[in-house]
This record gives C-alpha cells, structure tokens and sequence, in this order.
C-alpha cells in the first residue's frame, strides 16, 4: 500500500496522537519561514471561528526546508499547555509536520497529505499554500464548507485578480481543460483546494501518481481526475492569490507543470473526453469580487521579439508540431509590429490542438515540444495584453467566453488529428 | 460518639448527597423523613462513603425545595421531629459517617417571622435586618441569577411600601449583614446545631452576603471578614467542624474563601464539572486541563470538592459562550432539558446510559484533586423526569426495589411528594438498589468497588497532582503523589480504542500495579511507556519499586 | 595425335565432371546452407522485430528525435530498420559460410577477413546512428534552451553542437572501422579547432549582447524589474 511507503515512523506517530479528524490541513512547504506563521494564525482563526467543534488538524509536509519552517509549524499547536496569550479554542488543535525529502516535490508532498487524509479518516482535506500572505480565516470555511456541509468532492478556488494576471491561465489552461473535459473550472491548477475523504482516498489509490503526466502537474491531475471521475466538482471565491515570485520567472517550468501534465492527460483519457462537446458550468459558491486595480506594466517589446525569434529561430521544430498552414499563420504573425500585432484566438486554439497531437504522438521529445510552445505562448499573451489594455471587467470576461468558445468550437479538429481515432 | 474529633476528616472522605424528602419514607405520608433515612444508613455505609451531606429540611413554605427556610432552629413538619433528627445523626455517627447539614445564611423564606416583622413597618426593630430601599436602581451592577424567573433583584413588598433586596427568587429576601445583630444571631443558629452534633456546614450562596454600591456585589472584602469571623468562632468552640462553601465563582474568584486557611475549609469547583462532560464528547482532555491548570494552589489544610452531578442544574455559568453553545447541543437537544444557564439531567441520562462512560466520569471524579460528593441515586444510575418543573426531575423518589413506589413509600402512589420515574429503561422496576445489590457486576457493586478502591489511599485526597502531557490528546493522564505513594492514573476520553506513549521517565525502574485487579505491568524503562487503552477506559497504577 | 586429343578432352572432361562430381555436393550444400541462413535470417529477424516492439524501442527512438531524422531520409522506422540489418547481416554470414564451404582458395580468407570485419562494421553503425540521433537531440535542447532564455545566437548555437556531435561520432565511426586513422585524425583535429575557433568568435559576438544585457539590468535594474514578466498562473 501506498502509506506504508509515504509515511515515516515518526509521522504515523504523530498522526496517532492526532487521531481521526474531520478537517485536516495540508501544508506544502520549502523554506517558508518567513510567510508560515501569518498563514497558520489565519488557518487556525478560521478553524476556531467557523468550525470550533470539528476536530481539525493543520499538516505541515516540508521539502528540506533549511529555515526551520517545520519547528515555527509545530509550535503553533493550541493544546492543553495553557498560556495566557494563546487564543480560546474548545478542542486541541494540532499543527505536526513531516519530511519527505530533501528537496521540494509538489507530487510527493500532496500524495503525503492525501495519505494522512485517509489514515484520519478526515472528511475534508484541504490544501493551502504556504506563500498565501493574502490569506484569510475565511477561506478555510469557504474551501471546507463545500464539502462538509454540500457534499462536494473537489472545491476549486477562484481568486480574485488583476485582468492580466494568470495569463497562462486564462489563454490555455481554463480554455482547454473547459474544452477538453467539458466543465468550466477556472483555476484548474490550484494552489488551494480542498478536496473530500473519498476523493482523496479514491485518488489516492489511482495510478496517476506513477505516470508522468501526474508527476509533472498533480494538481491539475487531481482536478482532471475528479472531473473524469464524475466527482462533485464546486468552485469558491477566495481572496487574492499569492504570487510566488519564482513562478513567473521561470516560464519553461511553469509549462511543463502545466500544459505539459494537460496534454499528458489526453493519453490516458481518451475515451473519456473524446465524447464531450461543449461545456457544463460548474456550481460557484460565494460573490465575485471585483477585479484588482493595480499597476501591471509588461514589457510587450520584449514579448513580441521573443515570439518572433521563436518562430524563426525554431522553424524546423515548429515544421515537426504544427501543421504546415498554423507554421505561415505564425510567421505571419512574427512579422507584425507591436501596434497590429494580434495572435487570433483561432490560430491560437489551433497552435495548441496541434502541440497536444504532436505531444501524444511524441514526434519528437515532449519536453521539447512543451519547450517549443513557450515563446508562441508569449506572443499570445502579448495580444492578450493589448486586446485587454483598456477594457475593464466584463469585456475581459466576455474575450475570455469567446476564446474558450473557439477551443471548443476546434474540438474536433483536435479529434481529426488524433491518432488514436478508430 | 465513635468517631474521632480528627480535624482533617474532610480531605479523604466520599461524600453521599441526600434530601431527606426523596430518599426513604418511614411513615408513609409520601414523602420521605429522617426515620427512613435512618433506615437506609446500613445502604449508605454499605456503599463505603463516610459522610452524608443533607439538603435543607428545615420548615419551610418549600417553594424553593428548602432553600426559602423560615424557621431556622427546627425541623420541617413533614420530614420528622427534632428528636427524629437527633436519632438519626447518631445512628449516622455509630456507622462512621458524618453528617453535613445544609445552612441558608444569605435570605430568608418571605414566611420567616424575621421577614413578617420587618416588613410589618418602616421602624420596626427588624426593618433593618433585610436590605430595604425606597428605589430600585440601587446596585446596578449586580447580575442577576435566576435569569428565567427574576426580572430584578428588587422587589416591591406592598405592605411597608417599599423595595427588598434578593439575589435569587421575590419570595427569598437577602438578610442584611451590614447588621451586627443579624451575625449575632446566625452563629446562634448554627451553634444551635453544633451542639446537636453536626460534623459540618455547607454555606449556601455565600458570595452574596454583603452589598456595596458600584460594584458587581459578589464577593466583597465584607463577606470575607464575615466568613474568617465565622470560622474563628466554629475552630474555637467545635474543632473538627467543617464549612464548605457553595459559591459559583471561577476557580481565581474562589481562590479568597479559603483565605489563609481561616476561612473554608472546602469550596466545590463548579467550572471543573461542566468540562469534565465536555472532554467526554469532544474527546479531548483540553477542557479539562486548561480549568485544573488555572487552578490556584490553596492552603494545605484546604479542599476542593469535586461532584458530577447535584440537586441543581448541571450550571453552565462557569463557560464560555462556545462551550455553553455546545453543551446544549450535546446533552440538552430537548429544550425541556435546559433551565437558566444550565442542564436539568442526571448523570445517567446526560451520558446515555452508557455504563463504560458512567464509570469513567466517576473514576475522574475519583482520582482528580478533591473530595467526591455523589448524588443520591447516581449510584445506580437513576433518570429524571424533565417533565417536572424546575430542578424537580432530578429530585424523584430513590429506587430501592421493583415494588410498590420503588421501596420508597407504603402510601398511595398518587400521594408522594413526587412521581417516581416508570419509563422502562430509568424506571424503578430496572433501575433499583435491591436488584442492583444482588449482581456482582451492577454498577452499584461497581461504584462500591471504587470507592474502596480510592479509600485504600490517602494519595487521592490529599496528594498533589501534576499533569502528564502525552501528544495523543485523547488521553487525560496525571501523577498523583503523597508521601512515600504515587499513583498514576490514565483516562481515555475517546470512544475507540487509543495508543499513548507516556514520558515517565522520572519514574524510571518502578514497576506498575493497575488498583482494581492489582495485575502487575512491566517495569518503566528509558522508552516512552506505552499502554493501549479501550474505549473509556481509564486505569489507576500504584507504582511500586521493587 | 587425334586420340591423345581426344584422350585429353576426356580425361579433361572426365576430370570437370569428376571435379564437378566433386563440388556438386559442396554446391548443394552452399545453397542448403544459404537457404537455411536466409530461414535463419528472416526467423532473426521476426524475432528481433518483435523484442524491439515489445521494449518500444521505436518509442524510445522517437523520443531521442530518431523517427524525425529517418523519415528525413526516407528510412523505415528504427525497428524495421534495426530487424532488416540484423536479417542481411546473418544472411549474408549465411551465405559465405556457405561460398566457404566450396572451397574456393583465397574466398575462404575473404570470407574470414569478413566475419572480422563484421562486428566492427555493426559497432561503427551502432556509434553513427547514436551519433546523429544525439547530434539531433542535444542540438534541438540547445536551441530551445537558447530561444526561451531570449539568447540571440541561439541558432548559431544549435548548429555548432550539431556539428561538434556528429564530427566526433565521425571520428569514433572511422576509428572503430581503422579507415585512415592518421588522416583522419589529422583532419578531425583541424576541423575541431576551425570549430571552436568560430565558436569562440560566436561565443563573442553573443557575448557581446549578453555582456550589454548584463550591464543594462546592473546599471538600470530597477526599470527592467518594474515591467514584470506576465504572471502566468
């Protein structure tokens, strides 16, 4: 079995002393020390305000972090010791942190969590991010309440954002998980979710852990498994979400946790998603904030030139993905100055699509595929900034309905060039 | 008189609540009496306490069930004589068991004399012996106690055309003990029955005696000095005597009414008991250790006492909001079963009738720092009746057989003071002391166990206690110490089967012998100690070195 | 005279028949021994077909951007082509066992000198194919490492490693197959420093914008960090 495995001695000695929850609280962390505290106060605020009868455990799985975040976690365990300055709270509530390794591993650590999950018996198991400073005690009953009370299987967050921010998500990965699986989960890759007792345990026990595309992203994993798998899927307002600085730094490795583990996700799900047309709306719990105002400036110079030399430096490459009329469509485009310069949503889908056959017929190494698909991902978002410059709200949201609208229009065009077709 | 003038009997007795009213009727009037309570003492010895703690029995319109007592020097007409009274505390003392009487110093019955003459007119030379006012809006600041019956703590008396003061319902006026003659002639009254030959006081409502402008008029620096006077005088005249004090306060609050040791000499720790239920059901021992741990040290030759359940309501006064939240959605779904800020339920009944649960709330209740007191009834697990008014659902007949009224009384059914519980899980044709006595295995045998049990130590009434922290907080552990004797005792709160690893190192090389079956378990060693407990289930281990 | 012409032409003839006589079981036996190397061969060759597909080997092969270079060059998929050498190499072995066996002087040592050859050839394969399959792959990675990090002689880039790759899986092919060693020593040694010469002048004329982008974000690093990157999740 998988925990005997994933769980340390010393970590199945301190799940006993937890015992069975109702709630439990993930924790990824690596070197959080700086952040860890304000998201455990808050956590445990909103444990304390909204479930002070459960029994709620907050798990802290720590990546070989060198700054002592696991000893800030277990330090903030309200228990029997009394102090005065400690908050009034009915039950004890534990914080306990495990190791799994030396380096941080986003697969192992939720894997981990799910498995202390299942051994509580926990009837919600909810994941949040360490680098959340923006969090509030809300968001735990916001995540938690779906489940235990409205016998959700996954909550998915929605945050609340600038227009420009998750560019990525908002050009390719709601798009076309929504396309592909058919239900509209905007933040399919989520770094707050909660998810209930039997999805953790029914993921848990599925394959995905061992294939690649899990590894990869096991986020979305875990959100396209619970909609392939006909699990209760809901979605929740949260506040804002953290920005951790490397993530835009470090496109490449953000692909390939994300459109990487997408596109990985098609092998195996075949016949599943091949049968969808269209989409659901999933049930939204809470109001909609408004958007963030804030000061974005991006450098569409720079955007526009890494497209361009994308699309001219890696011709052959490109000539093995997409199809001969996507290749002119990009280099036409390549030619366009920053004023007319515009990446249809048409083209776009169908750059995707065509990356998506290609990754799963492996024409050539699909890490290098999901390289290739970086610098047309920036001029994508190149136009998705210029299209939005102006617009406020729901304009941004109705080029977001008509782009989403296009991937699933191409649908089938993703169909006719799968091979896997009988 | 067998028993000694020892001064300390107090810390390592069990103490039976009895109300003469409902435990046993000689006479058959329907309602109990001191004849048949002096029947019943071979009962009372037999289930191994040494003191018997009697509610009020003095005449009394009864419409606070005693508590309104308008004659102090006798004996309700219907519960016997004095004569039946002075036989039966002697009959008491021959089987070892003292007897503390219950004594009302705060108010008066309206019916009391002292009441009719001061009302009678503004100048009479009673009038001074209640708190009168021409206003109600003196002592804003006072809380008041009784919140479903009592609007104020003034009432209009339409005779002297004037307000009285009363803390708890109209027809209960406080007495004024600003008055030297009002002292004066209380300590009459309780030297009264000193010379009867009573071991000991509980002093109802003593937080109360006193009433200052401006402040919440609860214990004030006045009613200590009443009480230190008090005590000066019963320590002078009747050594051996004990006062134990009722005053629902908050363990920092009761700290004072021990004083130096020359005030009380036990106080009951009420925030204790509501906490004891909530660690049940949370399965947590939290609540239990947060309240010992904001316990102050008292004077050694001091006592808390320690009960499960009482005549009164289980009191929520002494919680927080989200805990008294809980607590009536645990124990009191049923609306009936609420009364004032508190729960109107036996202990059976509060814990479903679950015996594993029963005998752990009462192996807490005898193994943590204190005196227990049990509630007559409680032994064999008697229900209530939540269809009585007020606190009367927990003051039905005692079930002694499955006859005729439950053994209580010859009279006709519909003649006793109260209906005796029929439903037939609590009724007295299941629930009885004479079925219970004839199986070993009964909870009464039980209870008699562990009262042996704890009296084969003197580590439970007057060691100390220190914690032990196991991380399972499940588990409610703690060392109990005096003199030469340790004894360790492990409770599991939780309803399924728990592993805990105690850190006992200290205790390194002694060797572990469980007190009922006196079963040896291994040696402590540098590891943590770890013991698999079953559900509810709670072991008391003398550690011996050998 | 006649006679003894005659004679001869007999004794000749009788003498090719005799000889014939001679090698016609020899030659039975060669084309035996060719017919069952080629049952051999092919049998090897099902066999081989069928262990590649079932390790994926062509897979495997893709991925390392083989399918992509071999259907480029109008070959069949590696495993077709992996199991069709394997089929000629054992039958043509086949066959000359079976030339050997005629007894056919100075054949018998070519043969030998074959089968000698033999592995040589089949390592100096194995090296080129592995050679262009790295060449092709680390010259892609390059490239797309090079695109994505906004480096402007990413190209220039690609090609020296594609080159440098293949140049030393040349040099190692000739080596194993001992054709010219000096020469080609030699002639590798003069093309490897032409290379790394011109490396280094591309390394310096890349440079040259790495070291300008370098000193930009020092001396102006607070405007470059104001315009942030888009974040993408």
């Amino acid at each position: 079995m998988a925990e005997e495995t994933l769980l340390t001695d010393d970590c199945v000695r301190q799940l006993i002393n937890v015992g069975e929850v109702d709630i439990l609280i993930g924790l990824p962390t690596h070197n959080n020390s700086r952040t860890i505290q304000t998201v455990i106060r808050a956590i445990q605020t909103g444990i304390l305000k909204c479930f002070p009868r459960e029994r709620a455990a907050i798990f802290n799985v720590d990546g070989g972090s060198q700054d002592g975040t696991p000893e800030l976690v277990t330090s903030s365990s309200i228990d029997d010791v009394w102090r005065a300055s400690k908050v009034f709270a009915l039950r004890t509530l534990h914080a306990i942190s495990t190791t799994y390794g030396r380096a941080p591993e986003p697969c192992t650590a939720l894997r981990t969590i799910l498995a202390a999950a299942d051994l509580l018996q926990a009837k919600t198991c909810v994941v949040i991010s360490p680098d959340s400073t923006a969090i509030e005690p809300d968001w735990v009953q916001r995540l938690v309440r779906p489940v235990y009370d409205d016998k959700f299987d996954l909550v998915c967050p929605i945050y609340r954002r600038h227009k420009f921010e998750g560019a990525l998500m908002q050009n390719l990965l709601y798009p076309m998980t929504r396309s592909i699986y058919g239900s509209r989960v905007r933040e399919p890759y989520a770094s707050e979710f909660a998810l209930s007792g039997r999805l953790a345990a029914d993921f848990l026990a599925n394959d995905v852990w061992n294939q690649e595309w899990g590894k990869m992203g096991i986020e979305l994993a875990l959100t396209i498994t619970a909609l392939a798998g006909k699990y209760r899927v809901c979605q929740s307002y949260l506040g804002i979400k953290a920005q951790s600085g490397r993530a835009a730094n470090d496109l490449v490795a953000v692909m390939r946790r994300t459109a990487g583990a997408l596109f990985g996700s098609l092998d195996g799900n075949y016949a599943f998603w091949s049968g969808i047309s269209g989409s659901e709306p999933v049930p939204t719990l809470g109001t909609q904030p408004e958007a963030l105002v804030k000061l974005v400036r991006v450098n569409r110079k720079r955007l526009r030139e890494m497209f361009a030399t994308g699309v001219a430096h890696l011709e052959p490459v490109l000539r093995s993905i997409v199809s001969p009329e996507t290749l002119t469509a990009l280099q036409r485009i390549a030619t366009l100055g920053i004023n007319e310069f515009d990446y249809p949503a048409e083209v776009w889908s169908k750059t995707v699509y065509e990356f998506a056959a290609a990754y799963h017929k492996s024409v050539i190494n699909r890490d290098h595929i999901i390289q290739a698909l970086v610098p047309l991902y920036r001029g994508r978002s190149l136009t998705f900034v210029l299209e939005n410059r102006d617009d406020s709200g729901e304009k941004v949201e109705k080029r977001e309905e008509s782009l989403c609208g296009e991937f699933e229009r191409l649908k089938p065009y993703l169909l006719g060039i799968w091979p896997d077709r009988k | 008189m067998v028993l000694k003038r020892e001064t300390s009997w107090y810390k390592d007795a069990t103490i039976y609540q009895v109300h003469v009213r409902s435990f046993s009727d000689a006479n058959g009037d329907g309602i109990g009496d001191f004849p048949g309570l002096a029947q019943k003492l071979s009962y009372v010895q037999a289930l191994g306490v040494n003191a018997i703690w009697l509610m009020p029995f003095f005449p009394s319109p009864l419409r606070d069930d005693g508590y309104d007592i308008s004659d102090y020097r006798a004996v309700h007409p219907s519960y016997g004589t004095l004569d039946d009274f002075k036989r039966f505390l002697s009959i008491a003392h021959e089987r070892g068991i003292r007897v503390i009487i219950e004594m009302v110093l705060n108010h008066t019955s309206d019916q009391h004399p002292w009441f009719q003459e001061s009302r009678s007119s503004q100048n009479n030379p009673k009038r001074d012996w209640y708190v009168w006012s021409d206003t109600d809006s003196k002592y804003r600041g006072t809380r008041i106690i009784f919140l479903d019956t009592e609007m104020s703590n003034w009432a209009w008396d339409p005779i002297s055309k004037s307000y009285y003061w009363h803390r708890f319902f109209s027809h209960q006026p406080d007495l004024n003990y600003d008055n030297p003659a009002v002292r004066e002639e209380m300590w009459n009254v309780m030297k009264f029955w000193l010379e009867l030959g009573i071991d000991g006081f509980r002093l109802d409502a003593v937080p109360y005696l006193i009433e200052r402008e401006g402040t919440s008029c609860e214990n004030l620096p006045e009613t200590h000095a009443i009480i230190r006077d008090l005590r000066k005088r019963v320590d002078e005249q009747f050594p051996g005597v004990m006062l134990l004090a009722e005053a629902n306060q908050w363990p920092a609050d009761l700290r004072p009414y021990f004083g130096e040791g020359d005030e009380f000499h036990m106080a009951f720790h009420f925030p204790l008991m509501p906490r004891m239920f909530m660690g049940l059901r949370l399965e947590d021992r939290k609540p239990i250790t947060e309240i010992l741990q904001q316990t102050p040290q008292i004077p050694g030759s001091c006592q808390w006492c320690l009960f499960l359940r009482n005549h009164d309501e289980l009191t929520l006064e002494m919680v927080t909001d989200v805990e008294r939240d809980y607590m009536y959605d645990i124990y009191a779904r049923d609306k009936g079963m609420r009364l004032n800020l508190g729960i109107r339920r036996r202990l059976a009944p509060l814990l479903d009738n679950d015996r594993r649960r029963i005998e752990l709330m009462n192996g807490m209740l005898m193994s943590l720092p204190g005196t227990p007191i049990l509630y007559y009834g409680d032994e064999i697990g008697m229900g209530d009746n939540i269809y009585l008014g007020d606190r009367n659902g927990v003051r039905t007949p005692m079930q002694w057989s499955g006859g005729w009224n439950g053994g209580f009384s010859t009279a006709d059914p519909e003649s006793l003071y109260s209906p005796p519980i029929l439903n037939p899980v609590y009724g007295y044709q299941a629930v009885n002391v004479s079925s219970q006595e004839r199986t070993p295995h009964s909870l009464l045998s039980w209870m008699k166990h562990i009262i042996e049990v704890r009296r084969s130590s003197t580590v439970f009434g007057s060691g100390s206690i220190e914690f032990l922290y196991p991380a399972n907080h499940r588990i409610l552990a703690y060392v109990r110490q005096f003199g030469k004797e340790t004894v360790l005792v492990v409770n599991n709160l939780s309803s399924a089967a728990q592993a805990v690893e105690l850190d006992l190192r200290r205790y390194k090389g002694n060797i572990l012998i469980e007190m009922f079956g006196r079963n040896v378990f291994p040696r402590i060693g540098d590891a943590p100690y770890l013991l698999t407990m079953g559900p509810y289930q709670f072991f008391w281990f003398r550690l011996r070195r050998i | 005279m006649r006679e003894i012409v005659v004679t001869e032409l007999m004794q000749a003839l009788q003498q090719m028949g005799r000889d014939f006589a001679h090698y016609l079981p020899r030659l039975i036996v060669m084309l035996i021994i060719a017919l069952v190397g080629w049952i051999i061969a092919y049998v090897l060759k099902v066999v081989v077909r069928s262990a590649l597909r079932l390790t994926k080997f062509s897979k495997l092969s893709e991925n390392a951007g083989a399918a992509q270079l071999l259907h480029r060059a109008d070959l069949p998929s590696s495993t077709e082509l992996v199991s069709r050498f394997v089929f000629w190499v054992a039958w043509v072995g086949f066959m000359l066992a079976g030339v050997s066996v005629l007894g056919i002087a100075g054949l018998e040592e070519s043969v030998s000198r074959f089968f000698l050859f033999l592995p040589r050839l089949f390592v100096a394969l194995v090296i080129l194919f592995f050679g262009f399959l790295a060449a092709s792959f680390f010259s892609r990675a390059a490239l797309l490492a090079a695109v994505n990090a906004n480096f402007r002689s990413s190209r220039l880039l690609s090609i020296s490693i594609r080159v440098i790759i293949s140049m030393f899986a040349l040099s190692m092919v000739f080596e194993v197959l001992g054709v010219a060693e000096q020469t080609m020593l030699i002639a590798f040694g003069i093309a490897f420093g032409a290379i790394m010469l011109s490396l280094a002048i591309a390394f310096g004329i890349g440079g040259k914008d790495l070291a300008r982008q370098f000193l930009e974000k020092k001396l102006a690093g607070k405007k470059e960090e104001k315009e942030d990157e888009l974040s993408p999740l």
